[in-house]
């Protein structure tokens, strides 16, 4: 398989000399093109850390990671918000829009970066993007005047918009109710399908049981991993006890 | 605890706790001094014309005197408590020298005076009346604060020799703004070079009532007694005496005030980006079941701490500095009864600054009131309230890039927030443009049109002399065969007579001759052109209610002329109170009179003066330029001053509350920051974000500033020129340095430290903030 992120001893520490602690313990982890893979662990595992270590949003302390070919730290802190912006999208737990936009600005705010005098064009998919997430008629509302559920797929659309080769999601259900995250969920799943890679983070069983490859973690480091394999749409609930009976074995 | 909560905060932020800690203490320390100043001057003025039993009405007046009407005038006026009619004998600069100086170019009237027992005493500087001896010479202080004189120096006046025997308070000419100064001599010297001056008569009067004092000038104009000069009063020698320190007090007030403002700006933004960073701690507080008060006394405690201690230092500093900036009073004026409370009014005020930052910080942590503790714990700080989420719209955007686009929209939704910056920035840019307009302006060449002197190279004055007419009338033929002049013209003040509204008959110092050729600057219609006109400076327009077209009656000796208003213009000369008029009055008595000329090369004018004062001994040859430049010198170097400091400051205020603003942005500001950093958006694009809010607040605000300067500051500098009697005030500032060099100069300095506060905005961890 090709490999879109190739991590390999990742170290991060965080706190002073007197309180040092280690979060990423020399973990290494690797993401196919078109994978979809879930990490799961306890508070303070280290995932939401490694997360935003492979998407270059935070430098490891030791270890090496390479996207698509190029190694991140050999990257300037303007190559990587360019990478960010070209071939990452990210979904976060709260629904993360600027206040003073409305819903269609956000979506394509960065987009629209690279892509000056574009505007009409840049709308028109991403009104394209929000019919296909069932929000289409929220286009021109303010942040305020939707549902989290409703802003979470937004955020979807927002980080499709510059079609990544990867979408990040940090506990992107985390502050939904049930049938706001199945709409969520469904999203992902589509854009898996699409053949677009998928790094999710969760505490939720039901979450990572959509994922291919769910990697699970604690004190920094991955101490198990299960293959699912591709989710159809299908068969969830034998997916869900998979990941939990492992979670259990794990004292997770 | 507290000790512990303020230590940590300060060690925190240092840089910004000790800006506004130093502000504090200026603050502070400008409103103590003013007070102390105040207290001090307004004891001082009234100690000294007591002393001096300065005269409540005081005739000038150059010519024969008949003392025999002035006693009986005297005895039977029952308001009159004393009178005197001294002799001031005016001798030319020229005739005057000092050590090593001479007073050849001083615009100042000098001349001797003898003590008179009773009233109007000169006085030493320790207050005691003066008695000199043959060969002494009493100069007046403003020659020792100047430089001219010094105690022991050798003088020579009209080539007899004195020596300078110490220096004199005259509780009516001491300020530079007293056109005369006298020399004190003993009765021989005096009477030794009579012969060498010409002699003016000061006839003085101390009433019984001086809140009589209106009734009593009434009866003199009516008695027809000698009054071939201005006339003075002891409401104007008290004005004189108080309104150099007076505007130094008001000015340090002034500035003391607009530092405290500077002061809550600073603890605003510090304040408000501490409650920002704090949000989810002080929600954790109020859950916790702490009172309101407790939580608001621990943000309290670092900002009362700072404003006793910045108080405290104010005040020392104030007393500090209370010796050499009293110095100055203290010689002109001596000790007076105020100068005990001088200590305890300025604690008062320092006190009062304290206060007030105490105060508002307390009603800034009202809004801990209306926090919730379940939202800060849950989300944080709320976001500002925002409007205008649909305008304008990045969807619809043809040509502006996102950064601009983020960046107009945020000063868009957040309009209060910025008006805060921009409201600094404008009073910043006005702070600098009206001291520097005001400054260029009274620099400028065609100032003197205000003092009413039209614009011309040469002025030749000729007062107190025998025969004014025909005086004039030699120059005026010397001016006019004189292949270096280009024009010239000359005029002739006479008294005549008017009434005012209240239907008393006064006394109008009309100048005749014509006005179209030297024209002062008119607030309104024209110089006077035929015999039925006649114009009125801005403050007799006022004192008799009348406005250009408007028809007046004046009696010029012979017969009543009805003439109309055909303009009013501003003058600075005379006590403001002047009249224009063409037609001629043979029978009426000449006052002064003086000739303008406008030369071929006005470079010579200094020259030209110097061979018509020797041509001419008894008349009074200036160089324009040179008359300004004296009469104004203490002023325009005051205000010069003054533009420069007001220059400085506005640029340090600027920024100071830009860094502040920026770092209080950046707390308020770090979720949506860290939301567009992890989209792909890099520093840069955050530093060009930031760059078009700060530009749009600067621009918006320096405009206003130099807007508001150009109406508001034209108006108030106006105002304070005007009190002086000019009419009409405009500023005529390089329009480079107003509208590019101080504009640029604010964004400069407000954008670099908006750059270096805003640095590393970005660099915060922002993954944190993503976590929240």
């Amino acid at each position: 398989m090709q490999h879109i992120i190739r991590a390999e001893g990742l170290i991060k520490t965080y706190g002073g000399v007197a309180a040092r602690r280690r979060v990423l313990d020399g973990v290494s982890v690797d993401l196919g093109r078109g994978e979809f893979i879930a990490v799961m662990g306890p508070s303070g595992s280290g995932k939401t850390t490694l997360l935003f270590a492979l998407s270059g949003m935070d430098r490891p302390d030791g270890g090496r990671i390479e996207f698509d070919g190029q190694d991140l730290s050999s990257l300037g802190e303007r190559a990587l918000a360019d990478l960010r912006r070209k071939r990452m999208g990210f979904v976060f737990q709260q629904p993360s829009m600027l206040k003073h936009l409305n819903i269609l600005d956000n979506v394509i705010l960065a987009a629209l970066h690279d892509r000056r005098g574009q505007a009409a064009r840049l709308s028109a998919k991403a009104r394209s993007l929000m019919e296909g997430a069932g929000i289409a008629e929220l286009a021109e509302r303010d942040v305020s005047q939707v549902s989290g559920g409703q802003l979470q797929r937004a955020g979807i659309c927002r980080a499709l918009m510059n079609d990544p080769l990867v979408v990040f999601g940090d506990e992107p259900t985390g502050a939904l109710n049930s049938s706001a995250a199945e709409g969520v969920l469904e999203m992902l799943r589509k854009i898996h399908a699409g053949g677009t890679a998928i790094a999710l983070v969760s505490h939720d069983a039901r979450v990572a049981a959509r994922a291919e490859r769910v990697l699970f973690m604690r004190d920094g480091a991955f101490v198990a991993e299960e293959r699912l394999g591709t989710f159809a749409g299908t068969g969830l609930e034998g997916r869900v006890d998979a990941v939990t009976a492992h979670m259990r074995a794990l004292g997770i | 605890m507290y000790y512990r909560i303020i230590k940590d905060d300060v060690l925190k932020s240092k840089g910004v706790t000790l800006a506004t800690l130093l502000f504090i203490v200026a603050a502070a320390a400008l409103v103590a001094s003013g007070a102390a100043l105040a207290a001090q001057l307004f004891g001082a003025v009234d100690a000294l014309m007591e002393a001096a039993r300065t005269p409540h009405f005081m005739q000038m007046h150059a010519g024969e005197l008949d003392r025999a009407s002035l006693e009986r005038f005297a005895s039977l006026n029952e308001l009159v408590e004393d009178y005197s009619a001294g002799e001031f004998l005016n001798i030319s600069g020229a005739r005057f020298s000092l050590g090593s100086k001479t007073l050849a170019d001083s615009v100042q009237d000098n001349g001797l005076w003898t003590q008179k027992a009773g009233m109007d005493l000169l006085l030493s500087l320790d207050g005691e009346m003066i008695r000199p001896v043959d060969g002494e010479l009493y100069v007046p202080l403003a020659y020792l604060k100047d430089g001219t004189a010094a105690l022991g120096d050798e003088a020579s006046v009209a080539g007899r020799r004195f020596r300078v025997a110490g220096f004199l308070r005259d509780s009516q000419m001491n300020s530079p703004l007293a056109s005369s100064k006298r020399f004190l001599v003993s009765e021989g010297d005096f009477e030794a070079l009579r012969a060498d001056g010409s002699v003016e008569y000061l006839i003085s009067f101390r009433l019984k009532d001086p809140a009589a004092l209106g009734a009593f000038e009434a009866a003199y104009a009516e008695s027809g007694l000698p009054a071939n000069g201005p006339t003075l009063s002891y409401p104007l020698f008290r004005l004189i005496n108080a309104v150099s320190d007076g505007l130094l007090a008001a000015l340090l007030t002034l500035s003391g005030a607009l530092t405290v403002c500077i002061s809550l700006l600073c603890v605003r933004f510090t304040l408000l980006a501490k409650i920002e960073e704090d949000y989810r701690e002080i929600g954790v507080m109020k859950a916790i079941g702490l009172r309101l008060a407790t939580i608001k006394r621990i943000y309290l405690a670092k900002y009362a701490a700072m404003a006793a201690l910045g108080g405290a230092a104010g005040w020392g500093l104030s007393l500090a500095f209370r010796r050499p900036l009293l110095a100055g009073l203290k010689q002109s004026m001596g000790e007076g009864a105020g100068a005990g409370l001088g200590p305890a009014l300025s604690a008062l005020g320092a006190s009062l600054v304290a206060l007030s930052i105490v105060c508002y910080v307390s009603l800034a942590l009202g809004r801990f009131r209306r926090l919730s503790a379940a939202e800060a714990l849950r989300f944080g700080a709320p976001a500002d309230a925002r409007a205008g989420a649909n305008r304008p719209r990045l969807s619809r955007s043809r040509v502006l890039g996102v950064n601009t686009l983020l960046g107009i929209k945020d000063v868009w939704a957040r309009k209060r927030l910025y008006a805060v910056m921009a409201i600094v920035m404008a009073a910043a840019t006005f702070m600098a443009v009206v001291p520097t307009s005001l400054y260029s302006t009274m620099a400028s060449p065609g100032f003197s049109a205000y003092m009413g002197v039209g614009e011309c190279d040469l002025r030749l004055g000729v007062q107190q002399a025998e025969d004014i007419p025909a005086r004039a009338a030699a120059i005026a033929e010397a001016l006019r065969a004189d292949p270096a002049v280009l024009s010239s013209v000359a005029l002739t003040t006479k008294a005549l007579w008017t009434t005012d509204p209240s239907g008393a008959r006064i006394r109008l110092k009309v100048e005749l001759g014509d006005h179209r050729s030297f024209p002062v600057l008119y607030s309104d219609g024209v110089p006077p052109t035929g015999p039925g006109e006649i114009a009125l400076s801005a403050m007799n327009a006022a004192d008799l209610r009348k406005a250009t077209g408007d028809a007046m009656v004046i009696y010029d000796g012979s017969s009543y002329r009805k003439l109309r208003v055909s303009g009013v213009y501003g003058d600075l000369t005379n006590g403001g109170k002047t009249a224009k008029a063409s037609f001629e009055a043979p029978e009426a008595e000449a006052m002064w009179a003086a000739a303008y000329a406008k030369l071929r090369d006005p470079s010579r004018a200094a020259e030209a003066a110097e061979r018509y004062a020797t041509a001419f001994p008894y008349a009074k040859a200036s160089d324009i330029g040179e008359f300004v430049r004296q009469t104004f010198s203490a002023t325009l170097d005051s205000v010069k001053t003054a533009a420069y400091a007001s220059v400085a400051v506005a640029l340090a205020v600027a920024a100071l509350i830009s860094y502040l603003f920026m770092r209080m942005l950046i707390a308020k500001d770090r979720r949506p920051v860290a939301i567009v950093k992890a989209l792909g958006f890099s520093e840069a694009d955050l530093s060009a974000q930031f760059a078009v809010r700060s530009i749009l607040v600067l621009a918006v605000g320096v405009s206003v500033g130099v807007l508001a300067a150009d109406t508001l500051g034209e108006s108030l500098a106006g105002a304070a020129i005007t009190s002086f009697g000019a009419a009409a005030f405009r500023f005529t500032g390089d329009p480079l340095v107003t509208y590019l060099a101080i504009p640029a100069g604010l964004v400069l300095s407000s954008a670099l430290a908006s750059y270096v506060g805003a640095r590393g905005a970005g660099r915060a961890a922002f993954v944190d903030h993503l976590k929240e």
